[in-house]
């Protein structure tokens, strides 16, 4: 069965679904099922795979760790390679990405009345886009894909969205795209100097990771790296471009954006940051560990003062995915699996957040906290929904988050006890801003009289696959840490 | 002069016999046919070029039909036949029907194909002057505005002294080393003191001029704004090629750049800087990607510094640089209606009610930002990987940061098509068959190479050799 190029048609899915949506641009009611087709497909594609996987012999010619490898020549001239791989780290993100674009496409079925089919397309167009980020292994091949993420979701957040939507978008591009031509510059660096030391000339990352980069510009490249992804991240200082994206994002864009984009930059440190320079981000490591804690403190101080439930949410992303840096700089076993399975799981919960707030918005056009009141008495499946996505969100255990925040602090309480002290707040903090919304918004009393209907069957479908997923995670994460427990002992050098 | 020697040259006899034949044939037959002839000729030239074997030397004639000469032929005479198709039936709206038109775009396209051949310096002064008259009058050929003409006019004098600078700059080289023969007095101009130095200087400062690098960039937008927008879209994508060509043809007979760095450094910084800085708040969307092809060339600057598989990525960049610069100024063009577009803002929603032109345009601007997968992204990619292969790194992040602050305005374009509402009354015109032939085919091109570019280097490489 590795005789099909599962990989390439994991990417080439979504755009197939692209050009399908071309014969029926106009007509909004064909448009719709056809795009979620494609997802659905996709979404099955991911789905068998991760029950399958751990059954796949070693793709032959693969590095080890790799089930699934594709590789051919693509620019001779310059070394460039279309290769492909997928280990566990990738098959959970690549689940995550199927199913998060499903999600998109469902919560946006009736929020999107103009120009429908265009926002499928970008959907799908985003899908494969990210699907190839995850997937590739060489450097330039993963920097296109890289590139090729923002142009679908600059248009979604400056179509559709609200407030001052052309303001923001042009900020994530530009604040994007910064970060990521210097990390070209790296790129070409990175090549140029492991070709001189070493006598291979090349972009794939299993070549370069065997002979590390041990030169004066070291630091200077990680940095490069570092900087691309810590704004995808997004990592205090460089964060500022994600509230208002948010904020302006219609909520298809607002959950991939939350969900699956903020996922790559962490992906990326990962994958490339730390194997290509593995001294370099030592010496960077105390940097990370402060930007993280500052961006999980700070992202949960600013979230209390938020009266715009999405700017809420997007600061508690911000404050989330600081703990998946807290463990990618603790670089230890645990802790990586525990950042990973934190990525998984925010990806879930947050896209839960964000589709909930949407259906708030859809409902009465306000996302104001001060408007609301009183819905548990009104909307009871909804304020059950929201309640409990939002104490998934808090860290309560027994659900998803918890166990990703626990793996963390307790790898980061073995290498650097006092980052892990510090971070422990971390997990105070954001039961202070989610009790403060839960009790404005579900309890009191209705502060507005809004027309507020209870969730439909499609919302509720969503929310409620949701909620079994964080709660699958939550009891019995022991699956998804089995297919990461490879990769991660292979990449933090310990024998598995 | 011999028949093997007529033969040789026949790509550049088909367009130049073609222009004048046109013009006679105009005083007899008046009519529409001059862009069918115009674009046969091309199409004829392209074809004959390809087929030829390469011949080492024409020796009466100052000219080498080189590997070299016939790639860059077949890619003037295939941009001179697409802006043909443009600039029709935007020549019939504007009133502007003839056979001058035609007549001088072919002309245009020899006076390139002869830089592109030239094996020594007076041939080489001889077709950059005749390129460069072609646009003279093809700039100031909408008489019916006033702007065209100031704009030939602007064009004409700043060109002429250029031109004085390139003609004292190869005397001076001719002084220095006793030949006019390109590969030799180049060779030999490096242990040519300081006569030969002053010569390259001027050569240098002339050939700035034509290039529009700043600071010799004051004509772009000014000739840019003024010209009719197919003969912008030419002369964006073809004489800009010509003058790649030229500096490949001079440059790398000199092995080591060495005292021609300094200025050359100093050239691609300023372009760089200076042009996507002049752009970044630039209202006339003319005007922007005049400033825009100056950062353009200053990218390729810094390729011809750096040399080696910098040289490649300037022959790769000429090619990208045509389409990208074919497909923004020809939606442009085929979106005018009766009176040019000025302002960015006028764009405000036409990707939806003209999805065709708004779509070519906005992957221009995406391509001239360097966003992959585009050819501009590849020809960026090249760029800077040959540039911090020569070890030019200051220059090279200094050129990535302007790049990524070129986006902003590349976005603006993309920000008026698709994100804000378009006007009532509404413009744009639906493009005709010709055009759209044209836009596809450009459109195509900065997708595919962008996708697969392989072959391209290959011949870039092949032909550099």
């Amino acid at each position: 069965m590795t005789t099909y190029p599962i990989l390439t048609i994991l990417i080439l899915l979504p755009l197939a679904g692209c050009l399908c949506l071309a014969p029926v641009w106009n007509c909004r009611k064909s448009a719709r099922p056809i795009a979620l087709g494609f997802a659905a497909a996709e979404l099955a594609l991911a789905g068998w795979l991760l029950f399958a996987a751990s059954g796949l012999a070693p793709a032959p010619g693969a590095p080890a760790g790799y089930f699934l490898w594709e590789d051919a020549a693509w620019i001779e001239r310059f070394g460039i390679r279309y290769l492909l791989g997928m280990d566990g780290i990738s098959l959970l993100l690549v689940a995550l990405t199927a199913f998060t674009s499903v999600v998109a496409m469902l919560v946006s079925w009736r929020g999107i009345t103009e120009r429908t089919a265009l926002h499928y397309f970008l959907i799908l167009l985003m899908e494969s886009g990210i699907m190839g980020v995850f997937l590739s292994l060489d450097l330039v091949l993963f920097y296109l894909f890289w590139e090729v993420m923002l142009i679908p979701m600059f248009f979604l957040i400056g179509i559709w969205g609200h407030g001052r939507r052309i303001y923001s978008a042009v900020k994530f591009f530009l604040y994007t795209l910064v970060g990521s031509l210097l990390m070209l510059l790296a790129i070409i660096g990175v090549y140029l100097i492991h070709g001189d030391a070493t006598g291979t000339f090349t972009f794939a990352l299993p070549l370069l990771v065997k002979a590390p980069i041990a030169h004066a510009a070291a630091p200077w490249l990680f940095g490069a790296f570092l900087l691309a992804f810590a704004i995808k991240f997004p990592l205090f200082p460089v964060h500022t471009w994600l509230p208002d994206a948010h904020t302006d994002a219609p909520t298809a864009g607002s959950v991939i954006l939350a969900a699956l984009l903020l996922k790559t930059g962490a992906y990326g440190l990962v994958r490339f940051g730390y194997p290509l320079f593995p001294e370099a981000a030592r010496g960077f490591t105390p940097l990370l560990y402060v930007l993280a804690i500052t961006g999980i403190l700070y992202a949960s101080w600013i979230a209390y003062a938020q009266e715009d439930m999405k700017r809420m949410v997007a600061y508690s992303s911000v404050g989330h995915m600081g703990f998946v840096a807290l463990g990618i700089a603790s670089w230890s076993p645990v802790a990586l699996s525990g950042s990973i399975l934190q990525m998984v799981n925010h990806g879930f919960t947050t896209a839960a957040l964000f589709a909930l707030v949407g259906m708030l918005d859809e409902r009465t056009h306000t996302r104001e906290v001060a408007a609301f009141g009183g819905l548990w008495g009104k909307v009871p499946v909804f304020s059950f929904f929201f309640l409990f996505f939002a104490m998934a969100s808090a860290g309560l255990p027994g659900l998803n988050n918890f166990v990703g925040e626990f793996l963390i602090l307790v790898g980061v309480f073995r290498t650097t006890p006092a980052a892990g002290a510090i971070a422990f707040l971390g997990i105070v903090l954001p039961l202070i801003y989610t009790v403060r919304l839960l009790q404005e918004v579900l309890f009191q009393t209705e502060r507005r009289p809004l027309q507020l209907p209870d969730v439909t069957l499609r919302e509720g479908a969503i929310l409620a696959v949701l909620a079994v997923i964080d709660v699958y995670i939550g009891v019995h994460p022991k699956p998804l840490l089995d297919i990461l427990k490879v990769p991660v002992a292979l990449l933090t050098g310990v024998a598995p | 002069m011999t028949i093997a020697d007529l033969w040789t040259i026949m790509p550049l006899l088909i367009l130049a016999c073609g222009s004048v034949l046109m013009l006679i044939l105009g005083a007899i037959l008046p009519g529409r046919y001059g862009t069918a002839i115009g674009v046969a000729v091309c199409a004829g030239a392209a074809l004959w070029a390809l087929q030829t074997p390469p011949q080492p030397m024409a020796p009466t004639l100052g000219v080498a039909f080189t590997t070299f000469a016939r790639a860059f032929l077949v890619l003037f005479a295939v941009t001179a036949l697409l802006s043909l198709l443009l600039a029709h039936d935007h020549a019939v709206r504007q009133g502007l029907e003839g056979e001058e038109y035609p007549a001088t775009v072919l002309f245009g396209a020899f006076g390139m194909g002869v830089v592109a051949s030239a094996a020594n310096f007076l041939t080489l002064f001889l077709g950059l002057e005749a390129l460069t008259f072609a646009f003279y009058i093809l700039v100031a050929y909408d008489h019916n505005r006033p702007a065209s003409g100031e704009a030939g006019l602007k064009y004409l004098l700043m060109g002429a002294v250029s031109a004085a600078f390139v003609a004292f700059g190869i005397a001076l080289l001719y002084t220095a080393t006793g030949t006019l023969e390109i590969g030799r007095a180049v060779a030999a101009s490096a242990a040519g003191g300081g006569i030969a130095l002053a010569g390259w200087g001027l050569l240098l400062a002339g050939l700035a001029f034509k290039v529009s690098l700043a600071p010799a960039h004051l004509w772009t937008p000014d000739v840019y704004q003024g010209g009719p927008t197919p003969v912008v879209a030419f002369l964006a994508a073809g004489s800009k090629g010509a003058a790649i060509a030229l500096f490949l043809l001079i440059l790398p007979p000199l092995g080591d750049i060495g005292p021609l760095r300094a200025p050359l450094w100093g050239l691609a910084l300023l372009s760089m800087t200076v042009g996507n800085l002049a752009a970044l708040l630039q209202p006339n969307v003319k005007r922007m990607l005049a400033y825009s092809s100056v950062a353009q060339m200053g990218y390729v600057t810094l390729a011809l510094l750096a040399g080696g598989r910098g040289y490649e990525a300037a022959a790769f960049y000429a090619v990208a640089y045509g389409a990208m610069g074919l497909a923004a100024f020809g939606a442009l063009a085929s979106l005018e209606e009766g009176k040019p577009l000025e302002l960015v803002d006028e764009l405000r929603g036409l990707g939806y009610r003209r999805p065709f032109q708004g779509g070519v345009l906005a992957v221009a601007m995406f391509a001239l930002a360097g966003i992959p997968p585009t050819v501009g992204f590849v020809g960026k990619f090249a760029i800077f990987f040959a540039a911090l292969k020569a070890g030019e790194v200051t220059l090279a992040v200094i050129g990535i940061l302007t790049a990524a602050a070129s986006a902003y305005y590349y976005l603006r374009v993309v920000v008026n098509l698709y994100l804000k509402p378009a006007d009532e009354a509404g413009t744009g015109r639906l493009p005709t068959a010709a055009e759209a032939v044209c836009l596809g085919a450009v459109t195509l091109a900065i997708l595919a190479l962008g996708v697969w570019p392989g072959p391209l280097f290959d011949l870039a490489e092949a032909i550099l050799r």
